[in-house]
C-alpha cells in the first residue's frame, strides 16, 4: 500500500480525506484503486481516454513521474504519491502585434539593390545613406524604405502580408544592419575599402537570406539574447515559429 | 463567500505585484475557513512566476514543488491553501478566458490590477461548479493587521 496525498481542491471528492492508502504496484494501479473508491475524482484526474490530464502533476517521493517512468512508475510499500495541480493563468490575450511582412521584404529588396548598385558604381556614399536610413528606421520603429513600399502599394502592385508577430526583433535586425553599414563606412573613411565592402556585402547577404530563404538572422539573434535574459530583449518567438522564421498567418 | 484580508497582507500582495510589474506576480493565500464560507487569510506566500521568460507579462505558472512545500507548511500551522493571487499588469482585475481555462475548483482567485506599476484594484473570484464562469467573492479588506479575530 502506498499513501496518496490529495490536494485541497480535490478533497471534496474524497470525502475530505487528505491522504488515502491505495493498493497497486505502479502509479497507474494506485490511481485506479483511488478512483475506483472515489469515482467523482476520476474526471478531475483523467481525460476521456484514461490518461492523466496535462494540468495534473504526480510526484513520487518528491520526484515528478514525468522524470521517472510516467504512470508506469513502480511503487514500493511506503512510497508517498502526491497529486499536485498545475496552477497557471494570466490576463491572456495575444502579446503579438500585426506586422506587415510585405513591407519588410520590400525593405530587404531595396537594401540589397542599393548596396549592389553602390558596389558596381564604387560609391561608398550610397552605403552610408542606406545605413543612415536603416538607423533612422530602427529609431522610428518602421522599415527604412517603408515609404517606398507605401508608394508601390498605392497602385496595387504590392499586397500587404500581415501576420501576428513581434515587431521588436525586426527592428533589432534593422538596427544591426544599420550598425554594420556604419562600421563599413568607417572602413571606407580610414582607407580600408576592402573591409568596408565585406561588411556591406554581409548586410546584403543577410537581407537576401531573409528575402529569399525567409530567415531573419537578426531576429534569431534577438530571440537568443532574450533566452539569455539580456536586458531589453524580452519577447519569445510567436507560437509554432522557429526563431527568425515567419510565423503562420 | 467572503475573503477576509488584513491590511498588512494586502500590502504584501500589493508590493509583490508592483515589484514584479510589468510581469505578472503570483502567490498563495493561506488561512482558515469560518462559518458562512468566510475565508480568513492569515498568511501570504509570494512565489516566482515560472512561466517561460518573454510571456510573463500576460501569463503565470507556479512551480508544483512550491505548492507541495506550501501545503506542508500550511498543514504544520493548522492552515489551508485557500487561494491563489496573481496580478494583471495594465489590465482589469477580471479573470480572463485563459484564467477560466486553467482554474481549479475550491480556490479563491484574487486578481490585482496593476496600472503602470501601481496596484489599483483587488477582486476575488471563485470558479463556478460547472466551470462555466467565475463568481465574484466578497472581499472584506480589514484596516487592521493580520487577519486574527
Amino acid at each position: 500500500m502506498s499513501t496518496v496525498r490529495i490536494p485541497t481542491p480535490l478533497r471534496p471528492y474524497t470525502d475530505g480525506h487528505k491522504e488515502i492508502e491505495c493498493a497497486g504496484a505502479s502509479v497507474s494501479a494506485a490511481l485506479q484503486d483511488l478512483t475506483a473508491r472515489f469515482p467523482a475524482l476520476a474526471p478531475h484526474l483523467f481525460n476521456g481516454d484514461g490518461h492523466l490530464r496535462p494540468y495534473v502533476n504526480v510526484f513520487v517521493n518528491d520526484q515528478d513521474i514525468r522524470s521517472l517512468q510516467g504512470e508506469a512508475t513502480a511503487l514500493a510499500a511506503d512510497d508517498r504519491v502526491m497529486i499536485v495541480p498545475s496552477i497557471a493563468g494570466g490576463r491572456g490575450g495575444s502579446p503579438l502585434r500585426p506586422v506587415d511582412h510585405a513591407a519588410l521584404r520590400t525593405n530587404q529588396a531595396v537594401i540589397i539593390g542599393l548596396l549592389m548598385a553602390a558596389y558596381i558604381a564604387d560609391a561608398p556614399v550610397v552605403v552610408a545613406a542606406v545605413g543612415l536610413l536603416m538607423l533612422i528606421g530602427a529609431a522610428r520603429m518602421r522599415p527604412a524604405f517603408g515609404w517606398f513600399y507605401s508608394w508601390l502599394r498605392r497602385p496595387g502592385w504590392l499586397k500587404p502580408d500581415v501576420v501576428s508577430d513581434n515587431p521588436e526583433p525586426h527592428r533589432f535586425a534593422q538596427l544591426l544592419g544599420g550598425v554594420f553599414l556604419g562600421l563599413s563606412e568607417l572602413g571606407f573613411a580610414v582607407g580600408w575599402s576592402g573591409a568596408g565592402w565585406i561588411l556591406a556585402a554581409l548586410v546584403a547577404l543577410l537581407a537576401a537570406v531573409n528575402l529569399f530563404a525567409g530567415v531573419c538572422v537578426g531576429c534569431a539573434i534577438y530571440y537568443w539574447l532574450a533566452r539569455l535574459h539580456v536586458p531589453g530583449f524580452s519577447k519569445s518567438p510567436p507560437p509554432g515559429a522557429l526563431p527568425g522564421r515567419r510565423p503562420a498567418a | 463567500m467572503t475573503l477576509v484580508l488584513a491590511s498588512d497582507l494586502a500590502d504584501e500582495i500589493r508590493r509583490h505585484a508592483e515589484a514584479t510589474y510589468p510581469e505578472e506576480a503570483a502567490g498563495l493565500l493561506l488561512g482558515t475557513v469560518e462559518d458562512g464560507d468566510r475565508r480568513r487569510i492569515t498568511q501570504v506566500i509570494t512565489l516566482a512566476n515560472r512561466w517561460e521568460p518573454g510571456a510573463r507579462h500576460h501569463r503565470y505558472r507556479l512551480e508544483p514543488r512550491d505548492l507541495i512545500a506550501a501545503e506542508d507548511r500550511a498543514e504544520q500551522e493548522g492552515l489551508m491553501i485557500l487561494g491563489i493571487f496573481h496580478s494583471h499588469p495594465d489590465h482589469p482585475a477580471q479573470p480572463s478566458a485563459f484564467d477560466l481555462d486553467q482554474a481549479l475548483p475550491f480556490y479563491t482567485y484574487l486578481i490585482v490590477r496593476v496600472d503602470s506599476g501601481a496596484a489599483v484594484e483587488n477582486l476575488a473570484w471563485r470558479l463556478a461548479e460547472d466551470r462555466s464562469r467565475f463568481d465574484r467573492e466578497t472581499l472584506d479588506l480589514l484596516t487592521d493587521n493580520r487577519g486574527e479575530p
